[in-house]
């Protein structure tokens, strides 16, 4: 199904897009999407939108579990591990590297300029990802309904993101989407 | 002066222990991604008083323009800032070892049984919700800038070259962030000559 190399091109592509990841993994998502779904048709795209819902369903480091869950489909537990070294060891280097840069430049003018370019960008490529996977999961109105009413209720209030998950989980399970 | 800070900080040396147990905490009560920040900033700033609100700060924006998934960034940081590199690993330890674990094996059991028509619907009912979840994170986090009508551009281009034209993200990325830096560069240049 899989040939041999394919444990390897999917480790080697997380370490380089991890790499990559300005933002957070969310931004390279539909990349990965790409990569694993459409280029190379390890799984399909409904088995892409079930971890992805529920990696972020889990506690704890979703998206390094999502890439995990990726790996193992493509090649078991040692897929898994590989996976995920691959998707937080290249980063951990670069802000172990970057932080000790942090403080020599700390007053640095470009710094804010920068970080001024940067980050609507980087929010662009989130409401992307964001739109990639609600294009994979809204499969009726209703549950498009259900991701409009989950972002309004992110942007107007601080509840706990748990609660909306477990609503979400709950009007599924009832069918209701 | 730097023979001072540092015999003083051997001396309150925070143990290794700590810095895994509470980046444990933070890693599994930021259910979702999104609260990871709001945790990581109560447990290190305002309980244990590592670090102070500013710099926690620099911490969040030097990881926000890093790529990596930000909130192991904060472990990495608070990690090095508290014990150097051994104490970069007992925090990242901390925040991935057990919650990887944990969520891994959940996550296979739930694998298991995902042709189940029950599942499918409660993973599909959470996937719509998280997609809503991450948008409405990446609207937040653009707020501060929208009082700039480049940075609302170059947000609306970056979304819509993904969304829409289907670009790789290297491609966005690379051609959009040295134009995007150097609109910030003119704009802060005249805001000074001003």
């Amino acid at each position: 199904m899989t040939d041999p190399s394919a444990p390897l091109a999917l480790t080697a592509h997380l370490a380089l897009v991890s790499s990559i990841s300005f933002g957070g993994f969310p931004t390279v998502l539909p990349d990965v999407r790409n990569f694993v779904v459409g280029i190379h048709g390890w799984m399909t795209d409904q088995d892409f939108a079930n971890i992805f819902a529920m990696a972020q369903s889990i506690p704890g480091p979703n998206m390094i579990l999502m890439m995990s869950f990726v790996g193992w489909k493509v090649w078991g537990f040692p897929g898994a591990v590989a996976s995920a070294f691959a998707t937080f060891g290249p980063p951990c280097t670069i802000y172990f590297a970057s932080y000790r840069l942090w403080d020599r430049f700390r007053d640095a003018p470009w710094q804010q300029i920068v970080r001024l370019g940067l980050v609507p960008v980087v929010m662009g490529l989130v409401i992307a990802s964001g739109t990639v996977m609600a294009r994979a999961a809204d499969t009726s109105w209703r549950a498009v309904a259900v991701t409009i009413v989950a972002g309004a209720i992110t942007l107007a209030t601080r509840f706990s993101p748990m609660w909306m998950l477990l609503v979400g989980a709950a009007l599924g399970g009832l069918g209701l989407l | 002066m730097t023979e001072m800070a540092q015999r003083q900080e051997l001396e309150q040396a925070v143990p290794l222990a700590a810095l895994f147990t509470a980046f444990l905490a933070v890693s599994l009560y930021g259910v979702g991604g999104g609260g990871g920040i709001v945790w990581a900033r109560r447990i290190a700033v305002e309980n244990r008083r590592w670090i102070s609100d500013g710099e926690f700060a620099d911490i969040v924006s030097l990881c926000q323009f890093m790529p990596g998934p930000n909130i192991v960034g904060i472990a990495v940081c608070v990690g090095a800032k508290m014990r150097g590199t051994i104490g970069t690993i007992a925090a990242v330890s901390g925040f991935l070892v057990i919650p990887w674990a944990i969520g891994f094996s959940v996550g296979l059991l739930f694998l298991q049984y995902a042709h189940l028509p029950v599942l499918r619907h409660i993973l599909g009912g959470i996937a719509a919700t998280a997609a809503g979840l991450l948008i409405a994170t990446g609207i937040r986090l653009l707020l501060p800038h929208r009082r700039r009508p480049a940075a609302l551009l170059f947000a609306v281009l970056a979304f819509g070259l993904i969304t829409f034209a289907k670009l790789p993200l290297l491609v966005v990325l690379f051609s959009l962030v040295p134009l995007s830096v150097a609109v910030a560069g003119i704009e802060s240049t005249r805001a000074r000559a001003r």
